[in-house]
């Protein structure tokens, strides 16, 4: 079986209104703050640039 | 007539603002009542169950006392702060809720008492109610923690949806209600249509309803429901086992002085009569014969004595908010004397459908009941598992003292009271045993829409009068009475359907939520003048009964009853400390044929009242409904009648809503648009709320740039309306231009729209859910599935989703793109869920939710969508005066008409909309508006400020004058086309224009060819599964009629269900030609028809699919059917 993972982690920051910690998250990880142990993420916004049509 | 500047501070206020905690007051304090009282009351008033072993120990079993926590997470998980705050809850789609404990305690014969604390599941908890963690913040806190700094709470969030206990109109507890109702005739032979009910309810607002029915021969029948089964008890059998007296007495005490009324001594001493054919003379024979009847409906322990069945009865189902037989005796009397008096006509029925007879049902209230019941449940739950092992394995049960029998009896009870309560909140469905002498078992609670301020507000002074009047044919019951004057809005109702039936609360009224002291009333009133009750003395049959809450206290002799009761009203409006602040006390003096007389004082919950200033005690006062048709209240300075006014109106606007306060000048408006304005305010899209981010509604509209009104009635202050804007100030002239604007279309300057005018997005939020995606899902099984990407997975090589499984943020999508990738961990393949929607949307926000319990993965993953809303032709806007209309066109800046000093108006408006309609408002907020615009000033627009002498023409003209416009508001203007002057005069101002909801893309719907139905072959219906819309009966009927042959045939055969069909010439048959076996050789493939075996008579012919499907279906019929096909 194919076992091999895309290992780059994404960042995820923490949904608790005072950590806001910055969290690196792997395919499988558990979705928890390591700064306070909140349980929601929010996907960091990307840094790819983002064009949209101006029309 | 003030004016201000706007208020531009925009910082977060240092206090919550008191009337915006008062909208959702009724909803909040009835659930403290609850958690503080109203629990420990139910818990109390619970009957131990008691179970009997075989060796005769008796088992008692009862709840001692029931807590509710703090929602927080569950003690393993660890966690920097453990309380759980709302906006996790609707992050994460989750329930607000938190533990419910019981102290269980037994005791074996009289043995020492045991108890164990159970946890009976986690019950949903009310925002900012005394258990929300919420509850004592601050503004900055309340930002901190990322809600509204102005968050009124009153609602309960169910798996992140806020929702909201309706309040519903129910029968003014603890009053006996004349009635006149035909289907009383149905409850026997012998029964008329009179009769007289109470709405008993206990302390822990629980209630029992009892009617006394009036019968043909003059016999009065009790009625009353338990477990949803009527029973009918005589009356006299009642009176009998109450309390111990006699016959005469019994008479006496119904008939009074009015011994020479024969129509009342007959019928009286038939219903004495009565009991004497039952062999019931005697108050302990009247007992015993209850008992034996009701042992079994009342499932009672075997051991009890008829007669305390008996007792059990009078003390659980007879006017149960009376605690002393002497009192209900008193009171059944007075039932009885009330049905004799109406039956006689000397008094007249009472209206159930008036405000007057009316009180609330709140949040708290069904929550206890429900709660209760539920307990209940788990009590006889408890004595059900024991009873089960002494039938099945009795070797087991032993009740002695070192056994731990009975606590291991409890694990197998896993009773889950906090998943009953969330299912009523989430569905609205009473899932109840006994009904709870409610009338309906659905629609009690609603979704708190957040679709903008107006609605939200409106959602929580929202009443309705039951589900069960909604199917009535009659319409007595929807008719607005002048009773409801000051507490139910006239205007805020809507129209359709539910219209008046959905009301809405007045802004001032309230609901009573403190449980009030009365003990020292009755003292108090004694002292005034009442004769206190003394079964000794027989007072004159003309006294006026005194009754508190339901209980006769007294009687007042009618000539100083006036002014006893003036006397007692002035020391309760002083704020006297023994008499409670909403107390209503109302006088109904004896009068021909009018409501039965008394003096009626209510102090219970759940009554509608509303403050209005007393001019004797020059204090403000809270009266009631019932009292309030009693008394002289004037409404404006000028009604006061000296002498006999004894109150004044705090404002003329107090009849209003919330949301009819909003409208501006509506009392210039003709009545029927201020409705309409009600109901579109509550459909315009604006800001639903500042925590957006924080949300996961499935939809939210907002508005983009969104102003400040300028011109504003007082209600936008008071509620803050500024907070959550929802329109814009536009420039409008009143013409006729182009043609576009014909039946209420309006044009729309596109140089506005490219500046923004009237933007908006929504939002839409889609939970993936991986639990519910795995295949053969089971609960509780071990989560396979996670978000993530496997290598070489396409969507990863195209760029379409990131690392870990998801699209990266912003992206635009379209429809069939991947919004998540998902991997099997058993099989390591990957799926990927696409965006199903064929309007272009971006990604707005991705959050990752952990799952439940131990199981730390993300589980769920909830999905915002941005979707991009600006007008288009076809969406519809507002003005604040019932003035709808729809953009026909987006006209071009250089061709609109402008005026004198070149402004060109953002939206021409057709000016034949207003004869009709008469909105004078309209034109007055149109000069308001340009007035206010042009001095820089914010204008009040609160009704009943203008009249006839001081007229809002003139005031907003002088100020139209004073800055050099004209002083009617109508300027000269020049066709964008032709460049020429027009000949009239066009009317120019500002208005606030409000974008409603609804817009043509979801609305739009059109097809050529699509999905057909499999049957039928016709085209599907369903705007979402691009089906048609039906050309029917109706529509085929006038094209028959225009002789429209063609059409018709496009119409309803070639758009339709067109197709080919074999057909034997020579049977006439179209079912039998059947296509043969190919020959190997050639592949051609032969029709030949069955029943003639001859494939020479085939032809093709076009028919319409369904016929051959009604071929058939007749057919099996034995039908045949023969084309006479040439």
């Amino acid at each position: 079986m194919d076992r091999q993972q895309p290992q780059t982690g994404m960042y995820y920051i923490c949904g608790s209104a005072n950590c806001r910690a910055r969290n690196e998250l792997k395919q499988r990880d558990a979705i928890k703050c390591t700064a306070c142990g909140y349980r929601i993420m929010y996907k960091e916004r990307t840094r790819r640039m983002v064009q949209f049509q101006a029309r | 007539m003030a004016t201000h500047t706007i208020n531009r501070d925009t910082s977060i206020p240092a206090e919550q603002s008191r009337t915006l905690q008062d909208v959702t007051r009724p909803h909040v304090d009835a659930f403290n009542f609850m958690i503080k009282t109203g629990l420990d009351l139910a818990v109390a008033d619970l009957d131990p169950k008691i179970i009997t072993d075989r060796d005769g120990h008796k088992l008692t079993v009862w709840i001692d006392q029931a807590k509710v926590g703090y929602p927080r997470v569950p003690d393993n998980e660890a966690r920097r702060n453990p309380a759980v705050f709302p906006t996790e809850c609707r992050e994460r789609a989750s329930t607000y809720k938190s533990d419910l404990h019981v102290t269980l305690k037994w005791k074996v014969d009289d043995g020492p008492v045991n108890q164990t604390e159970r946890k009976l599941g986690q019950i949903p908890i009310m925002v900012k109610s005394q258990r929300c963690n919420l509850r004592d913040l601050s503004p900055t806190e309340l930002v901190a923690n990322q809600e509204e700094a102005e968050e009124m709470g009153g609602y309960f969030i169910i798996n992140g949806i806020e929702r909201i206990m309706r309040m519903l109109l129910l029968p003014r507890r603890n009053y006996v209600m004349a009635l006149d109702r035909p289907s009383f005739r149905k409850r026997g032979p012998e029964y008329t249509t009179f009769g007289t009910m109470i709405r008993c309810t206990r302390l822990d607002q629980t209630s029992q309803t009892i009617t006394v029915h009036f019968l043909q021969d003059g016999n009065c029948m009790v009625r009353f429901s338990y477990r949803k089964n009527e029973y009918l008890v005589p009356a006299v059998l009642i009176l009998k086992a109450l309390v111990t007296t006699t016959d005469q007495e019994i008479f006496e005490r119904i008939v009074g002085s009015s011994k020479l009324d024969s129509f009342l001594t007959d019928r009286v001493e038939l219903m004495l009569r009565s009991a004497t054919d039952m062999h019931v003379h005697n108050s302990k024979q009247a007992r015993v014969f209850l008992g034996e009847r009701f042992r079994i409906a009342l499932d009672v322990p075997e051991d009890m004595s008829d007669e305390d069945v008996g007792r059990l009865l009078l003390r659980k189902l007879m006017l149960i908010h009376l605690d002393n037989d002497q009192d209900k005796f008193d009171l059944l009397v007075f039932m009885i004397q009330k049905l004799y008096k109406v039956v006689s006509g000397d008094c007249c029925t009472e209206n159930a459908d008036s405000p007057m007879n009316h009180e609330i049902l709140t949040s708290g209230q069904l929550y206890l009941m429900f709660l209760k019941e539920k307990m209940e449940e788990y009590l006889t739950a408890c004595k059900a598992v024991v009873a089960q092992d002494l039938r099945r394995n009795p070797e087991q049960v032993s009740f002695s003292a070192g056994s731990q029998y009975f606590t291991k009896s409890l694990s197998k009870n896993p009773v889950d009271i906090g998943r009953r309560l969330e299912y009523l909140m989430a569905t609205g469905n009473l899932a109840s045993a006994t009904g709870l002498d409610l009338q309906q078992v659905s629609g009690f609670t609603v979704v708190a829409d957040k679709l903008n301020f107006l609605r939200y507000l409106s959602h929580f002074r929202c009443i309705h009068r039951g589900a069960f009047f909604a199917e009535m044919k009659t319409t007595t019951v929807r008719k607005l009475l002048p009773e409801a004057w000051g507490f139910v809005c006239p205007v805020h109702t809507p129209d359709g359907a539910p219209c008046g039936l959905l009301n809405h609360l007045a802004a001032k009224c309230l609901v009573v939520d403190e449980v009030a002291d009365a003990s020292r009333v009755p003292a108090m009133l004694i002292e005034l003048g009442m004769a206190p009750i003394d079964h000794k003395i027989h007072y004159p049959s003309d006294y006026l009964n005194v009754l508190l809450d339901g209980r006769i206290i007294g009687k007042l002799a009618p000539e100083n009853a006036a002014q006893i009761t003036a006397h007692f009203r002035y020391r309760k409006a002083q704020g006297h400390k023994d008499l409670p602040r909403y107390m209503e006390s109302a006088l109904v003096l004896p009068s021909e044929r009018g409501q039965f007389p008394g003096l009626f004082i209510f102090t219970s919950l759940c009554r509608m009242v509303r403050p209005v200033q007393n001019l004797i005690a020059n204090t403000v006062e809270y009266i009631g409904s019932f009292e309030q048709v009693y008394m002289d209240i004037a409404v404006l300075e000028a009604d006061i009648v000296p002498g006999v006014t004894t109150h004044h109106e705090l404002s003329p606007t107090a009849m209003l809503s919330v949301n009819a306060l909003m409208t501006p000048y509506s009392d210039h408006n003709q009545s029927p648009r201020n409705m309409y304005q009600c109901q579109m305010g509550k459909q315009t899209m604006g800001t639903p709320a500042h925590a957006l981010q924080h949300r996961s509604d499935n939809k939210l509209y907002r508005v983009m740039n969104p102003q400040a009104s300028l011109v504003r009635p007082q209600g936008y202050e008071d509620y803050k309306c500024d907070n959550y804007p929802s329109g814009t100030n536009a420039v409008i002239a009143f013409v006729s231009y182009t043609g576009y604007d014909m039946e209420d279309a309006m044009i729309i300057n596109k140089g506005s729209y490219d500046r923004g005018f009237g933007y908006a997005t929504i939002y839409k939020t889609q939970i993936v859910d991986l639990a519910k995606l795995k295949p053969g899902n089971r609960e509780n099984s071990k989560p396979t599935l996670y978000f993530g990407t496997v290598r070489n997975q396409r969507e990863v090589t195209e760029k379409q989703v990131e690392a870990d499984g998801f699209p990266p943020l912003e992206t635009v999508l379209k429809n069939g793109a991947p919004i998540c990738s998902y991997v099997d961990e058993t099989t390591n393949m990957a799926q990927v869920v696409k965006y199903k929607s064929s309007e272009e949307g971006y990604l707005h926000e991705i959050k990752l939710i952990a799952g439940e319990g131990s199981d730390q993965r993300a589980q769920r993953a909830i999905i915002r969508f941005r979707l991009r809303r600006n007008p288009v032709i076809g969406d519809k806007f507002a003005s604040r005066h019932g003035q709808k209309g729809v953009c026909s066109q987006l006209w071009p800046s250089e061709g609109m008409p402008f005026c004198e000093s070149g402004m060109v108006p953002d939206i021409l408006f057709n000016p034949h909309g207003f004869p009709s309609r008469m909105t004078i408002g309209m034109w007055i907020e149109t000069m308001a508006g340009k007035s206010a615009a042009l001095h820089g000033v914010v204008h009040d627009a609160s009704p009943f400020v203008f009249n006839e002498k001081s007229r809002a023409v003139d005031y907003f003209g002088e100020q139209l004058a004073k800055a050099g416009y004209n002083y009617y508001g109508s300027e000269r203007m020049y066709s964008g086309v032709t460049g020429k002057e027009f000949d009239a005069e066009i009317f120019m101002g500002v208005v606030y224009y409000q974008r409603l909801r609804h817009m043509v893309l979801d609305k739009y719907q059109v097809r050529t060819t699509g999905p057909v139905h499999n049957l039928t072959h016709q085209p599907i219906k369903g705007r979402k599964r691009a089906g048609g819309i039906r050309f029917g009966e109706m529509e085929r009927d006038s094209l028959l009629a225009h002789g429209t042959a063609f059409l018709l045939h496009d119409r309803l055969m070639n758009c339709s269900d067109y197709s080919y069909s074999y057909v034997c010439k020579a049977c006439g048959s179209i079912l039998s030609p059947m296509l043969e076996q190919a020959t190997q050789i050639s592949g051609k493939r032969n029709v030949k028809c069955r029943s003639c075996q001859s494939s020479k008579n085939v032809e093709i012919i076009a028919v319409p699919y369904v016929f051959r499907y009604l071929l058939s279906e007749l057919l099996a019929m034995n039908i045949r059917v023969t084309l006479d096909v040439k």
